[in-house]
């Protein structure tokens, strides 16, 4: 093992270059150990610290260099940056994963890099230090790699049998913001590593999209004719509504995992595959001036497209002073990023789509209530809704109500009706769903809705309640008792529970589901 | 009336018993925690294996295997009043059948539900703040020691046997003084010393220090938030765990 000073220097370098990559969650595969080797992988992700800003800390989160050929105006290991720079030996990297993973400080690796010398020329490197802690060491923790836009096939093939997720990030959330801040990174040399790790899973049937709206949604060769250069459209937003089969969500709307399976998730037998926990990518948020419509759509088109198990933001964090970034005094958009989370947690869990969360009137998410409470807002002739009538789909619409106490609401009232005390129980935010339903027959608001309107029916004289209905002018007075803007929410996406991944289904991202 | 017994699940399975056969309880405390009342008398339940296994053949056959999950882990826990919510839900259960957990709005239900949920959420906590200190023996050993709420030990084993294949780990609750030892696929839970002195093998500083190290370099200052963090890793788990150590 190389020397302490040498490689407190390299760790202090490298870890602080990979910081500010968001995709820290170690969950999607499972392994049971193997005789002889070290390690196994939970389906459902483990949180090993808490670093000082609140995040989890699951995985060692590296760089494997930082010296880098390229020039991406908003980093600050660009080549004409001031930082100093330094790169791991394979064989340090695997050692140092090897005794952190043995010591249970981390749950696995994620190896991230600058381009030195050319994306080969690196993707090599970082080859070589994943075969030597899995084939040398026998290595069986988590590991995601990333891919550097423009790295051969055949690199990206030999990487991805021994990475259980990989990643290419977009990095920006269109072309032209692209061409600007990134300007040696080519859409083609992101998009194609992206279509081969989609391709190559679906060849091994293993290709799963994200949450559960998206890994019902069947691979048919989606059309990738638009990563031909001549073809000239290189955006996937352009591509979200292209392909009207792509995505068959009606069927299969958001019904987790039995909360016990996923909470107690067997472990499979470990066989050599292909990137067993897919892919992901990352974009960042707030250095260019796209919409969080456009940045939505382009989510949304990512998880039809290429079946991405998660799509990342990150605020920018302004690093760098540059005319064509903002201010380095700008504050980090962290409660955009936050809303952005919230808004894909909508996509992927609770059968929404893209453009009824933000839509062409409303363009940018709200940033005094969550999304869920927003679109309920803008819809409110659809509520109040009875708990004891609503089906699985209209559940999951009412902000305060998640998967698992959907469920638990759908099958407690096979048995016996759901009585409103019952609600906190099952794990609704009464607080928040009250607002947006009845309970037997019965409103709890306290906003003074329309009263129960009565009308005569049929000439006998009976009476039948038409129910409560709630006026449109309540839709401000709710919207006040239910604005998170002020009371300090932790404004992060890093305010989950334990399943950085949605396994827990509950409170991740402070949506309150 | 009042139960008394022993403290082991195998005692307290035994009142189940004793509730349909002797005498409906009104309140189960373990010998030695039990404030004697003035008024009424106390009923001392022996643990008797052949009962306790009545109790249990039928929870498995009525109730399932869920229910017998579920149960032990609301024993395992340190929730004052644990004996008589399981017993109120194992008695609901008998009553209304297999499904009943289902029920997830029921009083009685949910009394045991947010045991399990309590405990497993340690658990699952305890799966990634354990930390694992290399110290010397014949051979290189594992050790790690940890404080849980509840008496969670036996819950943490097949996680670390599946991961630590191939070397011996001790984990120690320091609270209880016990500890799980493992070593080639099998473990055992036995007695061990609160105050035990262990050594630590070459190295182990190093790759703390690193740790820590890496640790510090990983936060965004720009992010800082203190309350988020303890939010996640209340102090009280900070004593056992190696970044937190000044
Ligand atoms: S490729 Fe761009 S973003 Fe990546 S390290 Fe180099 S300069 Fe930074």
């Amino acid at each position: 093992m190389f020397r302490m000073d040498e490689a407190m220097r390299k760790l202090k370098i490298l870890a602080d270059s990979a910081k500010y990559d968001v995709s820290c969650s170690s969950s999607g595969t499972a392994r049971s150990g193997q005789k002889g080797k070290l390690g196994s992988a939970a389906e459902a992700g483990i949180c090993h610290s808490w670093a000082a800003d609140g995040r989890c800390i699951s995985l060692l989160k590296i760089l494997f260099t930082n010296k880098c050929v390229y020039d991406c105006e908003y980093c600050v290991n660009r080549r004409s940056g001031g930082t100093e720079k330094a790169s791991f030996e394979p064989r340090e990297l695997a050692e140092l994963t090897m005794e952190f993973y043995r010591r249970n400080y981390i749950e696995g690796l994620f190896l991230s890099s600058a381009v030195e010398v050319s994306p080969d020329h690196t993707a090599e490197k970082i080859h070589e230090a994943l075969w030597i802690l899995r084939e040398e060491f026998g290595f069986l923790g988590y590991i995601h790699a990333k891919i550097i836009p423009g790295v051969s096939p055949e690199l990206v093939n030999a990487i991805g049998l021994l990475a259980d997720r990989l990643s290419v990030n977009v990095e920006l959330p269109s072309d032209e913001s692209l061409a600007l801040l990134a300007p040696q990174k080519k859409p083609k040399g992101i998009y194609l590593p992206m279509k081969q790790i989609t391709e190559t899973m679906a060849e091994q049937k293993t290709l799963k999209g994200g949450g559960n709206k998206f890994s019902t949604v069947k691979y048919r060769g989606q059309d990738l004719s638009y990563l031909n250069p001549q073809g000239g459209q290189l955006d996937p937003v352009k591509l979200a509504g292209a392909d009207p089969t792509a995505v068959r969500a009606a069927g299969g709307l958001p019904v987790m995992a039995r909360e016990e399976a996923a909470r107690y998730g067997e472990l499979r037998t470990y066989k050599e595959k292909f990137a067993p926990a897919g892919q992901t990518t990352q974009m960042i948020v707030g250095a260019t001036p796209e919409t969080d419509r456009h940045i939505l759509k382009m989510s949304e088109g990512l998880y039809k497209t290429f079946f991405m198990k998660r799509v990342y933001f990150s605020a920018y964090i302004p690093v760098v002073q540059s005319p064509k970034l903002p201010d380095v005094f700008t504050a980090p958009p962290l409660a955009r990023e936050h809303r952005l989370y919230q808004a894909d947690w909508l996509l992927r869990f609770y059968g929404f789509e893209a453009d009824e969360i933000v839509d062409e009137k409303h363009e940018n998410l709200d940033m005094e209530v969550d999304p869920k409470v927003s679109w309920a807002l803008r819809n409110i002739r659809l509520f109040p809704m009875e708990i004891n009538k609503a089906s699985m789909e209209e559940l999951l619409r009412i902000p305060g109500i998640g998967n698992v106490s959907a469920m638990r609401i759908v099958r407690h009232r096979k048995m016996a009706a759901v009585k409103f005390d019952d609600l906190k129980k099952m794990g609704v935010v009464v607080k928040r769903a009250k607002y947006f339903i009845t309970c037997c027959g019965k409103y709890y608001g306290d906003i003074d809705p329309e009263p129960e309107r009565v009308r005569p029916l049929l000439g006998d004289g009976m009476i039948i309640p038409q129910g409560v209905r709630i006026k449109d002018d309540r839709a401000d007075v709710i919207r006040g008792k239910l604005s998170d803007h002020r009371d300090g929410v932790q404004l992060s996406m890093f305010s989950g529970g334990f399943g950085t991944d949605g396994t827990e289904g509950g409170n991740v991202h402070g949506l309150s589901v | 009336m009042d139960y008394l017994y022993d403290g082991t699940y195998m005692g307290l399975l035994c009142c189940v018993y004793a509730h349909y056969y002797v005498e409906k309880a009104t309140g189960i405390f373990r010998e030695g925690e039990y404030q004697t009342s003035l008024f009424g008398k106390v009923y001392r339940v022996k643990t008797d294996e052949d009962k306790a296994r009545r109790v249990y053949e039928a929870m498995e056959k009525k109730l399932g295997e869920f229910t017998l999950r579920r149960s032990y882990l609301a024993y395992l826990s340190n929730f004052p009043d644990k004996e008589m919510r399981l017993l109120r839900y194992l008695v609901f259960g008998f009553k209304q059948g297999r499904g009943f957990n289902n029920m997830h709005g029921h009083p009685d239900v949910f009394g045991v539900q947010e045991i399990e949920k309590r405990i497993y959420n340690e658990r699952h906590r305890y799966l990634g703040i354990l930390r694992f200190s290399v110290i010397k023996g014949n051979r290189d050993v594992l050790y790690a020691s940890l404080e849980p709420d509840n008496d969670l030990l036996e819950l943490l084993a097949d996680h670390f046997l599946e991961r630590y294949q191939a070397e011996p780990f001790i984990i120690h609750d320091v609270k209880r003084e016990k500890a799980i030892f493992a070593a080639g696929g099998d473990w055992y839970i036995a007695p061990l010393a609160k105050d035990v002195t262990v050594q630590l093998a070459q190295g182990e500083e190093f790759y703390r220090a690193l740790w820590k190290h890496y640790f510090e370099s990983i936060a965004i200052k720009e992010r800082t938030n203190p309350r988020c963090q303890r939010n996640f890793l209340p102090k009280k788990y900070w004593n056992h765990l190696t970044e937190m150590q000044v």
